[in-house]
């Protein structure tokens, strides 16, 4: 088994566009997912019970079945009531959603970590609410969750490969595609693990030194 | 949604739960011996262990069981999709469980074990009878929720070829002309397993707190 | 009362020479020298950080000094000096010495998963391998001598301060140790539960127990106690009977030691 290096050069091109397409469908879920993350958290918190009861619904079907079936469920079966989708915004779609499922929690574990003694002390001051949440317990929880936001962040990365199977470009269906092109599949899975790993490594890395710089102010003091 | 279509369904939600929890149940033999080898004082010996943990946790398990798919044939192994897919499965889940325990190994406070020295319990006597309850104990929300993530996550190796729940929904949605009803019912028997996991696992938490309120 | 140097069998039941600790640069034992005279109570004191429960860790090696040797009935423990020089003893010679040995600890150290009763059976049955009913009838039987036997089925977590500590007694003295080491038994509980601990302990001393006690009740050390060692910057400053050490004149390092407890004591009641 020998690694052809001169034909993987040659694709070189349309694997930098799959990766291209990872990278952003990943960035903007991620985004778009912590987004509507929050508003859940936040219109749990803070709504009335049945939206409560409602969204804490969408949350537990979300994160209780697995991603594949429900990126099935809205590509295929979206168009039966209306929707159809391209399969990059399909993709988008169901990744942001499970997104939000997760990250909500996070943010929830967040308000719940930071101590009601803060906020007490916050009103007292004469802040009001939405002040509070803003200064007090938004800056105070961001450290708290950190490192459960950039985990989600990278489980969502290597959630991407999952849309190869609905056809988005990205980079698991381009190498399987060379793989099986060239009859040098293992040889492109091999690539293609050590890619994903080497950004997985790195986006740990880059989330351990922003906690560093982030928790300065937790430990100060008794 | 005919109950024939149904009770295929749920017959390859059978198959599911059977991969799910040899993987898990392999996972976790696999996972004890790589998070002790992660703490050992010999380089030689850790290093590789946690080099292991950061790669299965690091490449995406679809590009695993890609790969593990084709290599073993290329390896000249033959073998079912159904055991490149627990082999998969159980390699991924084993480094989620071994950095799970490493954390809970480092957990055990220092002074059970020099109570343990003193009644003149061995190595072997403390892992066996202190240490590794005591660290069960302590990680086993993760290893329950490490669970359910591996019994969907077993949803990939339809990708593979395994007639399990999603690929039989699959099959039953393009042979039927009606993905929304069959991935919806998928859906709802994953949530049931699911919720039966957690709730299985919620038991055992109340059965492990040993007298704590 | 034994001095250093003295060691007729028999009369001492655990020697101390030379001991010297480190960790990193920091010098916690300079050179310790202790008889523990057998079927007596031997007070550790001194204010924290003076080396009182390092040395007594030492005596349960759990702790490895240094440089010193440390005897037990005549045996050497952890190291032996041979004509080649200090070499650590295997693990298995380690093991035989130190099974005459039991230790209480702190915090207790209760294992957590089992029972009253398992964690008094727990090394009857794994480490002398003996049979349920027999151990479980001997574990009864020092649950009782602690005033315990109805919490035999209790979990730590479902026992009060002071009894999870009389369970750790009975743990140690289910394995019928010829001396008990006790690291500040009473510190971790709230003062209330402080007496039927010291009532355990000063059983057992009236029992003829050879026990070295490191401790800040100095009421206990003064009544119950043979022999006191009030130890100061890793050294043993004062050694002696009680009257000996707290009688007065007396040295204005443990002057300023034991004014520091009245104080707090003082503190408390105010």
């Amino acid at each position: 088994m020998t690694v052809d290096w001169g034909l993987l050069a040659e694709k070189l091109p349309d694997v930098l566009a799959a990766s291209g397409v990872t990278v952003a469908v990943w960035a903007a879920s991620a985004v778009l997912g912590v987004a509507l993350g929050a508003a859940v958290a936040v219109a749990r918190r803070f709504g009335p019970r049945p939206v409560d009861l409602a969204l804490k619904l969408f949350v537990e079907v979300l994160r209780g079945s697995p991603f594949l079936v429900q990126l099935f469920l809205l590509y295929f079966g979206g168009p039966f009531i209306g929707l159809s989708l391209d399969p990059i915004p399909a993709g988008l779609l169901a990744l942001t959603l499970y997104g939000s499922a997760y990250y909500s929690e996070i943010v929830r574990a967040g308000f719940a970590a930071v101590p009601a003694g803060h906020v007490e002390a916050a009103a007292c001051l004469g802040f009001t609410r939405a002040q509070t949440v803003l200064r007090i317990q938004v800056p105070e929880m961001a450290v708290l969750v950190l490192p459960a936001l950039v985990n989600m962040t990278v489980l969502l990365l290597k959630e991407t490969a999952v849309l190869s199977v609905i056809t988005v470009p990205e980079l698991t269906l381009e190498i399987s595609a060379i793989g099986s092109e060239t009859y040098r599949f293992v040889e492109a899975l091999t690539l293609l693990a050590l890619f994903y790993w080497g950004l997985v490594e790195a986006c740990g890395g880059l989330g351990r030194l922003a906690e560093a710089r982030l928790s300065r102010f937790r430990f100060a003091g008794p | 949604m005919s109950l024939t279509l149904l009770a295929l369904l749920v017959r390859a939600a059978g198959l599911t739960v059977a991969i799910s929890g040899v993987s898990i149940a392999l996972g976790l033999a696999l996972g004890l011996f790589v998070s002790v080898a992660s703490l050992s004082r010999r380089r030689l010996v850790s290093v590789p262990a946690r080099v292991y943990v950061s790669f299965f946790r690091g490449v995406p398990l679809l590009v695993q069981l890609l790969l593990i798919y084709n290599l073993l044939p290329a390896a000249g192994i033959d073998v079912p999709g159904v055991v490149a897919a627990v082999v998969g499965l159980t390699l991924c889940t084993s480094a989620y469980q071994a950095e799970n325990l490493r954390g809970g190994f480092l957990s055990v406070p220092r002074g059970l074990l020099e109570a343990a020295d003193m009644a003149g319990l061995g190595a072997v006597q403390q892992f066996r009878r202190i240490r590794v309850p005591i660290a069960v104990a302590l990680t086993l929300p993760t290893l329950v929720s490490e669970a359910i993530m591996i019994l969907k996550a077993s949803s990939l190796v339809s990708v593979v070829g395994v007639v399990e729940l999603t690929r039989m929904a699959q099959d039953l949605a393009s042979s039927t002309y009606r993905p929304l009803p069959m991935f919806a019912t998928a859906g709802a028997l994953y949530l049931a397993i699911d919720w039966t996991v957690a709730g299985l696992g919620h038991a055992l938490e109340r059965r492990a707190r040993w007298g704590r309120a | 009362m034994t001095a250093p140097g003295e060691s007729a069998a028999g009369g001492t039941a655990l020697s101390v020479r030379g001991l010297v600790k480190r960790f990193g640069a920091h010098e916690v034992l300079s050179g310790i020298d202790l008889d523990v005279p057998a079927g007596r109570v031997t007070c550790l004191i001194g204010p924290s950080g003076s080396g009182k429960s390092t040395l007594l860790r030492c005596m349960a090696f759990l702790e490895e000094a240094g440089a010193g040797t440390i005897l037990v009935g005549g045996e050497p423990l952890g190291f032996a000096e041979t004509p080649q020089g200090r070499r650590r003893l295997p693990p298995a010679r380690i093991r035989a010495v130190r099974a005459s040995i039991g230790m209480v600890f702190q915090q207790f150290n209760l294992w957590p998963h089992m029972t009253a009763l398992g964690n008094v059976t727990e090394a009857l049955r794994v480490v002398r391998r003996m049979g349920r009913a027999e151990a479980e009838a001997k574990g009864l039987a020092q649950l009782r001598k602690v005033g315990l036997e109805d919490r035999a089925g209790h979990y730590p977590a479902q026992l009060s301060g002071g009894q999870q500590q009389r369970v750790a007694i009975a743990r140690s003295l289910a394995l019928e140790p010829r001396i008990m080491l006790f690291d500040e038994p009473t510190s971790s509980l709230d003062p209330e539960l402080t007496g039927e601990v010291l009532d355990v302990m000063r059983g057992l001393a009236a029992d003829g127990m050879t026990m070295v006690v490191v401790s800040h009740e100095i009421g206990f050390a003064a009544s119950v106690g043979e022999q006191v060692a009030f130890l100061d910057g890793g050294r043993i400053l004062l050694h002696g009977s009680p009257r000996d050490v707290f009688g007065k004149p007396r040295h204005p390092r443990l002057e300023r030691f034991l004014d520091t407890y009245l104080d707090r004591g003082a503190a408390m009641l105010a």
